[in-house]
């Protein structure tokens, strides 16, 4: 594994029942930079995330993260390596406060004794979880219940929750699902701006997001790999293009 | 070679026949609970009593000079009304609520409790002890058998058929089966999903009555039989997974055979702990248990 | 920056009458016991002290069952397997080894260590549903065990049991005297309820309440939730085995009744009326029920059957129970009172 490579997934494959959802998958993802991942439905990209998100245990191959080989490491253990993942479907504690939700995910900052004692001594956690309601904008609403926030508001703390802990490597899955174009265009920005202390894994369908944003771009068609390079050439790709019926949307 | 015939035979035979009569009893039963979990998604921790009211119905209609035969009709179209009734006035009250699985464990828990106190109540403490209604034994391959459980084992195993056609082979059935697949699909497909739930519950605790009185010959009627018996139907809808009729069939015939020949090497007291620990087992290990959900098979 | 000082002050604000409501509760509690203990010792009782008290040792079981249910989202159907473990334990305890209060209480906290931990290893592989059998079964085999265990008593249980002076270094209490006896009770109870509201408002408990509302994320959060919930399992275990350890005292026997599903059920509907999630609704709940119990049990023998009745009231109606209901409005007044100060 080359010194600016954050993570190398070599080989990967998994399968359910005769389903083949990811097979051979190998690339990697360069320390500070922006990869992302494309494919029509079905492709296999969540699949994807879950396997090198420690959700889901692969039947072959190997993932590398930061030098070490993470292969089957639980979620948890991920995270607290610097590895952390936002959902698709947003998948917040809904009915806890915006800045409760927020505090928890950054808890794993405070050191382990913390636990035990009350709560308003992590202090910690409780800065992060200002510092990033300031950053999202959810400052106004943060006692309200996360259930209660507009589906927005509620793609922007999944965000800032993925953030919480610090990562060195940020998995974000479909981050603008269902945003209007406004929204899309911030978190977009958003994303670009931290990209270089954080290295991101990006899974979008919007093109022009991707084009935008990314360094480089691995598209998956049917659990494959079809093709990678950077986004110009992905874009040009004839493979590509058919796998799309017809390319961007 | 011979002692080993004769201890097939005499030892074996006619333990193997007492646990496959049990066990078709208690294959019923657990039928019962594994379709009402299979489609309601409820956990009927009633189930137990419902089998202890098909017992105690059975004999208030014998003492009242109704036949055994004329029960074994009767009960469960009882127990169906019951059934019936119970679902609609009071587990779809909680049914939509988000904490669905736990309000509707404690209802039926609650009932249970009820339950119990009221046999107690109506019929005292004692146990009841029915005649035989096949009295009497016959002979198959030099083996002495008694005739209630042969009887047991064929009518049990046509029971059990007939409900496996039902599910499977009917369109009644079908809108069951597809109401446990996706209800609000069903439902816009003409389904009329409640009564498809009150109806399946209905059916369930039908069983379970029917069990009750086809065992009650074996086992005395006394209040506390429900709890006695719900270890064993759970352990065998766990074991041969929630939902699913054959799962619940093998689960059900392995499970009694266990209990029965284990009884030959170790103390009744030790059977019951025996069965919870395979069923332990199984939700440590494969909590999907031997088969899938009502749904899928 | 101005408007972060606003954020945490309001933030804090809330957590303090969330906090004072529960106190509140709390303290209303220990002043009403006092007010009974007063009342009851003014008058030479020895009855309705016996029966306070073990609806306090009961409040424990029920205190366990609330801390799984309420906290983390386990339903136990068979905590009573503790709280007889814990009996039994006491019990020999007092009557072969010494017999001494500090002695039976630290014994019953190491074995209940050991053993809460291996069935937590057990249970808490299941989920849901399948936890509540596990639970339940664990409880229905133990006590069968115990029942048809000779070494033990079997179905007579133990009995003989001496009573106890409770020494406190400068004072003792003989377990004799029902007022005494009564208060010790009251202060053990306390502290097992102190304690486990404080760890609910560590960031150990919030993760258990994040369990309860969204198992699945809790891992990435960077904690494991299996590690979290058996620390969970083997405190609430620990507090129902603690309470259980006292009963031998106040009854000088123990019998396999203790570990019956009936025991366990009864928890739960103490938990259940009184509020699910609220920790003092266990308090109150059980001496709702106890209360109950005594007063339709002096009508007819079957009280089981309108106690069910209640519970199921409760459950379709009153989901939230006593405290659950009396808590928000109380949070309410709290908030405006500091408001006006």
């Amino acid at each position: 594994m080359s010194e600016a490579e954050l993570l190398r997934v070599d080989h990967l494959a998994i399968s359910f029942g005769a389903l083949q959802a990811v097979s051979d998958l190998s690339f990697s993802a360069r320390q500070g930079h922006i990869t992302s991942v494309i494919g029509p439905n079905g492709a296999g990209k969540s699949t994807l995330f879950n396997l090198v998100s420690g959700a889901l245990k692969p039947q072959r191959g190997r993932v590398s993260f930061a030098g070490a080989d993470v292969t089957g490491w639980p979620t948890h253990r991920l995270l607290e390596a610097g590895l952390s993942r936002s959902f698709q479907i947003t998948n917040l504690f809904f009915e806890l406060s915006v800045f409760e939700n927020l505090r928890l995910a950054a808890q794993v900052l405070e050191p382990a004794g913390r636990a035990l004692l009350p709560a308003a001594r992590s202090t910690v956690a409780r800065d992060r979880a200002e510092e990033l309601l300031e950053d999202f904008g959810l400052s106004a609403k943060a006692t309200g219940l996360a259930g209660h926030r507009s589906h927005g508001e509620q793609r922007r703390l999944e965000i800032a929750m993925a953030l919480a802990c610090r990562p060195k490597l940020l998995l974000l899955d479909e981050p603008t699902q269902g945003m209007s174009h406004g929204d899309t265009q911030d978190t977009a920005l958003m994303i670009k701006g931290l990209a270089g202390a954080l290295t991101i894994l990006l899974i979008e369908h919007d093109i022009g997001v991707v084009m935008n944003l990314s360094d480089h771009v691995v598209v998956m068609h049917q659990g494959a790999k079809l093709a990678e390079g950077a986004p110009k050439d992905v874009r040009d790709n004839a493979a590509v293009q058919k796998a799309y019926l017809g390319g961007v949307h | 070679m011979s002692e080993v015939i004769e201890t097939l035979q005499f030892v074996y035979a006619p333990q193997v026949v007492n646990g496959l009569a049990i066990g078709v009893a208690v294959i019923l039963m657990a039928l019962g609970l594994t379709i009402i979990f299979g489609l309601l998604d409820v956990i009927n921790m009633a189930h137990g009593e419902f089998y202890a009211l098909g017992a105690y119905l059975g004999i208030t209609l014998v003492a009242k000079g109704a036949s055994f035969w004329l029960c074994l009709a009767l009960v469960p179209v009882v127990m169906a009304a019951i059934g019936y009734l119970g679902e609609r006035s009071l587990i779809q009250r909680v049914f939509h609520s988000k904490d669905r699985h736990i309000l509707t464990l404690l209802l039926t828990f609650g009932l249970a409790i009820i339950a119990e106190d009221a046999f107690k109540l109506v019929y005292g403490p004692n146990p009841y002890k029915p005649e035989s209604p096949i009295p009497g034994a016959s002979e198959l391959l030099g083996i002495t058998l008694p005739n209630y459980r042969l009887f047991l084992i064929v009518a049990g195993a046509a029971i059990i058929v007939a409900v496996w056609l039902a599910v499977y082979r009917t369109s009644l059935g079908a809108m069951v089966r597809a109401a446990a697949f996706d209800s609000q699909m069903a439902s816009s497909l003409g389904v009329p999903v409640e009564k498809v739930y009150a109806g399946t519950f209905a059916f369930g605790v039908a069983l379970a009555g029917l069990s009750g009185v086809l065992l009650a010959p074996i086992y005395s009627v006394f209040p506390t039989m429900g709890k006695d018996f719900i270890l064993l139907a759970f352990s065998v809808v766990i074991v041969g997974g929630m939902g699913s009729i054959k799962g619940a069939v093998i689960a059900g015939l392995v499970l009694t055979q266990v209990q029965s020949i284990s009884s030959l090497y170790i103390s009744p007291v030790w059977s019951d702990p025996l069965v919870f620990g395979i069923m332990v087992l199984f939700l440590m290990v494969r909590p999907q248990g031997l088969a899938g959900r009502l749904g899928h098979g | 920056m101005a408007e972060l000082a606003v954020l945490r002050t309001a933030v804090e604000a809330g957590e303090r009458t969330v906090i004072g409501g529960q106190h509140l509760l709390a303290g209303s509690f220990v002043a009403l016991a006092l007010v009974f203990a007063a009342i009851a010792g003014a008058t030479g009782d020895t009855f309705f002290f016996r029966l306070a008290t073990e609806a306090l040792i009961f409040a424990g079981l029920a205190l366990s069952v609330d801390l799984l249910l309420g906290y983390t989202g386990l339903l136990s159907l068979g905590q009573a397997l503790f709280f007889g473990f814990g009996a039994y334990v006491s019990g020999l305890v007092l009557k072969h080894v010494a017999p001494s209060f500090w002695a039976a209480v630290g014994i019953t906290l190491a074995a209940t260590l050991v053993v809460g931990l291996v069935a937590g290893i057990i249970a808490i592989r299941a989920r849901g549903v399948y936890f509540a059998l596990i639970t339940f079964g664990l409880a229905q085999v133990a006590f069968k065990v115990v029942f048809n265990s000779r070494g033990i008593g079997g179905s007579d249980g133990i009995i003989g049991i001496p009573q106890i002076k409770v020494e406190f270094g400068l004072f003792a209490v003989d377990a004799q005297s029902p007022a005494g006896f009564f208060l010790v009770t009251l202060a053990f109870m306390m502290l097992l309820y102190g304690t486990c509201a404080y760890l609910m408002h560590t960031p150990f408990g919030r993760m258990l309440m994040a369990i309860r509302t969204n198992e699945s994320r809790v891992p990435f959060l960077g904690f494991s939730p299996w590690r979290a919930k058996l620390a969970a399992f083997v405190i609430a275990a620990v507090v129902a085995a603690l309470s259980g350890s006292l009963y031998p005292m106040l009854r000088g026997l123990v019998s396999p009744e203790l570990l019956a599903f009936q025991t366990s059920g009864n928890a739960v509907i103490m938990v259940v009326i009184g509020g699910v999630g609220t920790l003092v609704g266990a308090l109150y709940g059980s001496v709702v029920l106890t209360v109950l119990k005594s007063v339709i049990g002096t009508f007819t023998e079957h009280h089981l059957i309108i106690i069910g009745g209640l519970f199921m009231l409760s459950v379709i109606f009153f989901p939230k129970g006593l405290a659950g209901y009396a808590r928000p409005r109380l949070e309410r007044w709290l908030a405006r009172r500091t408001e006006r100060a």
